[in-house]
């Protein structure tokens, strides 16, 4: 059973639809800017990719108000399509107001109720299903629904993604130390931690059969898919790279393709020193030569949960132009990135099948082929 | 054919391993943190200390499984196998833990290992990394406390051949519930019962020890 994705969408940092987001990166101009929604004196950065607009603290979430700006153009979803929404902490700001105004009253089924109303915005008759996986949700989310097709459980899955930059999760990450000072540098020399960023996507994913059926064109096809763990470490990657490995060659198996057969790499690259090193080596060890690789992340920033999506819709974009964006920001490559990333735009070959890598905390890796 | 090998159930005073029919009242000779010091885990869990209190929950749930599936592990020694896992509130307790404490603390410093737990998966990546677990790593709910999707994406994962075998199960904040799952049992191999049997008893809903109740209750007759 084949897998298409026949609708999408985005919410970014560089502002609504995916040609916003697709035409800054491709000249290479950066979102990432100083972040007033809270105080960051303390902290190691006071950069991020923030949406302009949202009000912090004010009635509803930041992914609400994402969600609400992202549906409210959209093309109807069928009212039958299963929902899967993956992010990491959701609308954890309505928590730091409980917790803020040191309120006492409980916080249960928070869960249930987003999912709630992420079905009523998007129009479907489900509740859905929430998914989570560190950095790599919205890949994991991608992949499930892909399987529930290729199953034949469901013939049509909206994704849904998001995650937003909140004080919670910007002190978590100044805490570990793992913020770049201002702007995040995928693969550079001299890359030293990421930035956060928000965002919100969706892709309504379809059997080729029911997408033919209701003369739906074809964005893009989800091949196969590969997830795995480092069992490892729980904020670090694997030094050997095995975990990523393991899912690449389980991604490859799944869309019965080789190595050969991908044009090029939509890589995690977060701007942090281990995690682009831990992919460049996977890479270096699964491909004989060497392709374009690029990183979205010095545009729009880490946007966590919702990384997958955006990075997903982007690559079928790639797909389609015949080109992979520069990795924005990058200046000196890394000397063992050298050869894989550029700067500037690269041509790919045509009918080039795409692979789309992720990670996360607790050493949870994936990797989607896409075509 | 998706058969269940192993089913473990634990709560902070007795244990259960169903398919070896075996209930173990724990309170009567140690501790939650103590039960760490009794073998249950057949290596040493390196800081178990360090965890939080879900994680250890976790990981005991886990660990009685493998034994219950007959399932050797060694962290060194990784194996494809997944670890999916739901319940209704994710990691709240561990979120206002972590930012209740840097609120208290004047909102300039903030704890990275309170931080580390706030992510449903968090107890899912200390338990990969001592059980040398490899496969698909990932949390799912539906917003209830319902063990119906994981079981079945489970089965799903197993079918699709995505990863060998899948640990699946369950936690609140006092107690877990975690199956293994194998596809086409090995002849020979004793298993608990087929999922298809398993559906009944997961439908019924209520607590996780009455649930693990009625799995003896499948469990003895096929004795």
């Amino acid at each position: 059973m084949r897998v298409v994705a026949v609708l999408s969408e985005m919410l970014t940092p560089y502002g609504l639809g995916t040609d916003a987001c697709w035409d800054n990166i491709f000249i290479g101009k950066t979102a990432i800017s100083r972040l007033n929604r809270f105080d960051t004196s303390s902290f190691q950065s006071d950069y991020a990719g923030t949406i302009d607009g949202l009000k912090y603290h004010q009635k509803d979430s930041l992914v609400m108000q994402m969600l609400a700006a992202l549906f409210e153009k959209s093309s109807p979803i069928p009212s039958d399509a299963d929902l899967l929404v993956a992010t990491t902490k959701g609308e954890i700001d309505l928590l730091e107001e409980m917790v803020l105004q040191n309120r006492k009253e409980t916080f249960n089924n928070s869960q249930a109720t987003f999912l709630e109303k992420v079905a009523l915005l998007a129009g479907v008759n489900t509740n859905g299903t929430l998914i989570s996986a560190a950095c790599s949700s919205s890949a994991v989310a991608i992949a499930r629904a892909a399987a529930m097709i290729r199953s034949g459980r469901s013939d049509c899955v909206l994704v849904v993604a998001c995650d937003s930059v909140t004080e919670f999760v910007y002190s978590g990450f100044s805490s570990l130390m793992a913020l770049e000072k201002i702007s995040a540098m995928p693969f550079d020399k001299n890359r030293s931690g990421l930035s956060l960023g928000e965002a919100a996507a969706f892709v309504l994913l379809m059997s080729e059969e029911r997408a033919e059926k209701e003369k739906l064109a074809s964005l893009g096809e989800v091949l196969g898919w590969g997830l795995s763990d480092d069992a490892n470490h729980m904020t670090g990657p694997s030094r050997q790279s095995e975990g990523l490995i393991l899912a690449i060659g389980k991604a490859l198996c799944s869309a019965r393709i080789i190595e050969k057969d991908v044009g090029f790499i939509s890589a995690h690259g977060t701007g942090t020193v281990y995690n682009d090193s831990m992919e460049i080596r996977a890479f270096s060890s699964v491909f004989r030569d060497r392709r374009p690789i690029y990183s979205i992340k010095g545009g729009i920033g880490h946007t966590m949960g919702a990384a997958g999506l955006i990075e997903m819709i982007i690559a079928m974009k790639v797909i389609k132009e015949g080109a992979v964006p520069p990795t924005v920001n990058l200046r000196e490559a890394d000397p063992e990135a050298g050869g894989w990333v550029s700067a500037e735009h690269r041509l790919i070959r045509k009918n080039s099948v795409a692979l789309m890598t992720n990670a996360g905390f607790g050493g949870i890796n994936s990797a989607i082929v896409l075509a | 054919m998706i058969a269940i090998s192993g089913l473990a159930w634990i709560n902070k005073e007795e244990y259960m391993c169903v398919r070896n029919n075996m209930l173990v009242s724990y309170k009567d000779f140690t501790s939650f943190d103590g039960l760490s010091r009794t073998g249950i885990f057949s290596c040493t869990f390196k800081n178990f200390g360090r965890l939080d209190e879900v994680s250890k929950l976790v990981c005991y749930a886990v660990a009685l499984a493998l034994r219950d599936a007959g399932e050797a592990y060694d962290s060194n020694l990784k194996k494809d196998m997944g670890l999916i896992s739901t319940n209704a509130d994710g990691s709240l307790l561990a979120d206002i833990a972590y930012f209740r404490d840097y609120v208290d603390s004047g909102r300039k410093l903030s704890r990275g290992n309170l931080f580390l737990y706030t992510l449903p998966t968090s107890p899912l990546g200390e338990a990969a990394i001592h059980f040398g677990l490899q496969g698909p790593v990932f949390y799912m709910t539906s917003g209830q406390a319902s063990l119906l999707p994981v079981v079945r994406t489970a089965a799903e994962l197993l079918m699709l051949g995505e990863t060998r075998l899948v640990l699946a199960g369950i936690n609140t904040e006092d107690e877990a519930a975690y199956f293994v799952f194998v596809k086409d049992p090995a002849p020979g191999q004793q298993v608990l019962c087929d999922i298809s049997e398993a559906l009944p008893a997961l439908e019924k809903g209520g607590g996780l020890r009455d649930m693990a109740e009625e799995f003896m209750m499948i469990r003895k007759g096929k004795v």
